[in-house]
């Protein structure tokens, strides 16, 4: 059963896109809950997205390539 | 490496880890504290010392006001008196205006008080450019720093490396320079290198000062670099494997002490050598590595020493200046075929 | 010292240009650069420190300056390089990298010289102020009428160089106006937390010469004690240091998210945009009439387009000539 690992909605004010800087784990990894996976960038601002469950990454949306807070970028299988 | 088996791998940036290395240090070593420009409410300028503040406070994460010369003097002083300051000089292109506290002071102390007065502090630097800061804040530098007796120089290429690096310089009873790459640090502003991100230990480790590390192994050539030009090699490496060529890449990861052992080992097997430095050519890292080589390993070497550096000029800022002067892959493996007497 | 008529309209449009030009290189800096932030990409590469709120300090100064006055500035040079002169189509071109920039790419933003206005500028903290000293000294020899400014940052006084070339210069007596643009931020440290004094024109006292510190943003006030100190200098009667309470409405770079800053600060300062200040008073004297300041202001606009137009237009250098130029 996968579970969706989404941008959070609250993430960052303002309807701007962010983009993923870097993938800390390749697609397949396996993650343990609670840890980073990947740093995001909103225009000028750092923030990080951390595991929700343990599990094995799939990695659903590449660095550089535009998201809306809220949309699912990964999931953990 | 003593890492718990079955641990789940996980990755860092340089940026992180170098951070993690500190807490890590800061918490069960009263004696360690981290003074520089914007490294407490900002966590550094490069993200290398994110949540020292917030757990440990300003009277150990000390932002300091624009005075080099000031507070890396006074971190000697404090290191004489049994404290472990971890300073940092936000660019190092900015050591014109402290180099006396780094050279004549804390790379002497030791010296001149026969053994009494060792200064164990780290000094963490950022370098290199190839994104369009100019020649005031790009520059590399490691032959000056290198160059001057009394330092510790090290320079990692990786997140695993820069954690231990990390810890085994605050624990040098020693002054060591800490050279972190800004193209390397994993701050999206500065571009990412996918391979300067990968899996660190939880736990403490440590990666001893003097020792390379073989990042690529391989007999038909040596290919030594540092920092950057390390994922560089390694994409030339790719290249040349394509032709049939199996490169050594040593990734040096302490220019003080050097690990000649290592590069010689390489160069007495391969009998060919290019040296990749992005600081300035001359008079640096490129001319020690071909000399140790051409001094100690001469009778194995099968063509002449290449160097692929950046010019003796200023950083240029324009990027049609500037970026055809970078060492890149392409330089390094045209390099390495002209060992080979290929094209 | 009041401005008359032709200085306060030189001020106001000088203003209104350093502000238009700022604005156009923003959106140039940004081209690129989004949604990923990647500092080496787009038309302007690298860091990009603007102006914009700090033009009083520079249109108040310059205001009393000639061509063959020297000035040295910061990594924040804009405004002040347009108040002196520089020749705006060769400093947007080098900014932009080009063959036809005042260095032919080699300087950008953070290096821009027009030795035709004597102005200079660099990115080392206090590496300006050296210069203005030496430059003023041989004025003062050759007995020149000539006098020399090194604008700098508030945190700048925290750095050896200013406590040496404020005391040279008053040992010499040179001819030299040390202007410290007090912004009360450097980068994500506050003023209070990194300089002793609350004041820094209290340490002009320390180094044998008068010191003002000049508050409110307000080019009028800056320009009557800028040009008293540069009256004293002229007149043979040795060094001053002014501080000038201003305030950048931008980050520090381009880029910098400002945490540091407490909410509604810099909308705060937005507020009492010095331009508009500057524009209502005219207004209200009469010095500027209100039909002909539309046209005051798309002249401005005009003018920064022409020289942005140009600067994309313009050719990057070969490669070659980056080895051009090391040496004379």
């Amino acid at each position: 059963m996968a579970t969706a690992v989404a941008v959070p909605q609250d993430l960052w004010e303002e309807d701007m896109p962010g983009i993923i800087s870097a993938w800390l784990f390749e697609d397949g990894d396996a993650v343990r809950q609670g840890d980073l996976i990947a740093e995001l960038m909103v225009e000028k601002t750092a923030y990080e997205l951390t595991a929700p469950e343990a599990g094995r990454l799939k990695i659903l949306v590449q660095p550089e390539v535009p998201f809306q807070r809220g949309d699912v970028v990964a999931q953990i299988e | 490496m003593n890492v718990p088996l079955n641990r789940t791998k996980r990755n860092l940036t340089i940026a992180k880890a170098m951070a993690e290395a500190i807490a890590g240090e800061m918490r069960h070593d009263p004696a360690v504290l981290v003074l520089g420009e914007d490294i407490g409410k900002l966590g550094g300028v490069f993200g290398n010392t994110r949540g020292l503040y917030e757990e440990f406070g300003a009277a150990r994460v000390k932002d300091t006001p624009i005075s080099e010369t000031a507070f890396i003097g006074a971190a000697v002083g404090m290191a004489c008196v049994g404290m472990k300051p971890v300073v940092e000089l936000m660019f190092v292109d900015f050591f014109g205006v402290c180099m006396d506290a780094i050279y004549n002071l804390a790379a002497k102390n030791c010296y001149f008080s026969g053994g009494q007065s060792p200064v164990p502090m780290v000094l963490m630097t950022s370098v290199g450019g190839g994104y369009g800061d100019a020649g005031q804040h790009s520059q590399c530098l490691y032959g000056t720093f290198a160059h001057l007796p009394g330092l510790k120089v090290v320079v990692p290429s990786n997140a695993y490396d820069a954690k231990g690096l990390m810890l085994s310089a605050i624990r040098d009873p020693n002054p060591v320079v800490y050279m972190f790459h800004k193209a390397l640090q994993g701050m999206g502003w500065l571009g990412t290198v996918k391979g300067a991100i990968n899996d660190v230990p939880e736990d403490e480790y440590l990666v001893p000062i003097g020792k390379a590390a073989i990042a690529r192994a391989g007999r038909d050539v040596t290919l030594v670099g540092l920092g950057a030009t390390v994922h560089h090699a390694l994409d030339a490496a790719a290249e040349l494997a394509k032709e049939n060529v199996e490169a050594e890449v040593i990734d040096l990861r302490s220019l003080v002490p050097l690990d000649r052992e290592t590069v010689l080992a390489s160069v007495r097997k391969t009998g060919r050598l290019v040296v990749a430095d992005d600081d300035y050519q001359s008079f640096g890292v490129s001319g020690e590595i071909i000399a140790l080589a051409s001094e100690a390993a001469f009778p194995q070497l099968k063509a002449a020493p290449r160097r692929v550096a950046f010019p003796d000029i200023p950083i240029p800022f324009s990027p049609a200046l500037e970026r055809p002067l970078l060492p890149d892959a392409a330089k390094i493996a045209a390099a390495a075929r002209a060992t080979l007497g290929t094209k | 010292m009041t401005p008359s008529q032709e200085q306060l309209r030189w001020m106001y449009r000088t203003m209104l240009l350093s502000r238009r030009f700022e604005e156009a290189i923003a959106a140039a800096y940004f081209e690129g650069k989004q949604p990923a932030f990647n500092m080496a990409n787009g038309p302007i590469p690298g860091e990009m420190h603007l102006s914009n709120g700090q033009e009083p300090c520079a249109v108040g100064v310059c205001a009393h300056l000639e061509a063959g006055d020297f000035v040295t500035a910061t990594h924040r040079p804009h405004h002040i390089a347009i108040a002196k002169g520089v020749n705006l189509k060769a400093m947007a071109a080098e900014i932009f990298g080009k063959r036809t920039g005042l260095s032919g790419g080699r300087g950008g933003h953070m290096h821009l010289f027009d030795a035709q206005v004597n102005f200079s500028c660099a990115g080392i903290i206090g590496e300006g102020m050296g210069p203005a000293v030496g430059a003023a000294a041989a004025f003062r020899q050759r007995g020149e009428n000539r006098v020399a400014v090194s604008f700098i940052g508030e945190g700048a006084a925290n750095q050896g160089a200013f406590h040496e070339a404020l005391n040279l210069a008053a040992v010499w007596q040179a001819p030299v106006v040390f202007v410290i643009e007090d912004n009360a931020w450097g980068i994500s440290v506050a003023k209070r937390d990194s300089t002793a004094v609350a004041d820094n024109a209290l340490r002009a006292a320390a180094y044998g010469m008068p010191g003002h510190r000049v508050t409110g943003n307000d080019p009028l006030r800056v320009f009557a004690v800028a040009g008293e100190a540069i009256a004293r200098a002229r007149a043979g009667e040795g060094p001053s240091l002014i501080e000038i309470e201003t305030y950048r409405l931008e980050g520090h770079f381009m880029g910098d998210a400002e945490g540091y800053r407490a909410e509604g600060e810099v909308a705060g300062l937005k507020a009492k945009d010095p331009i508009a200040v500057l524009r209502q008073q005219l207004l209200e004297s009469g010095t500027v009439d209100a039909t002909a300041d539309p046209r005051i202001q798309a002249e401005a606009q005009s003018t920064v387009d022409e020289a942005i137009a140009a600067a994309r237009a313009a050719p990057f250098p070969a490669a070659q000539e980056a080895y051009e130029q090391v040496y004379a």
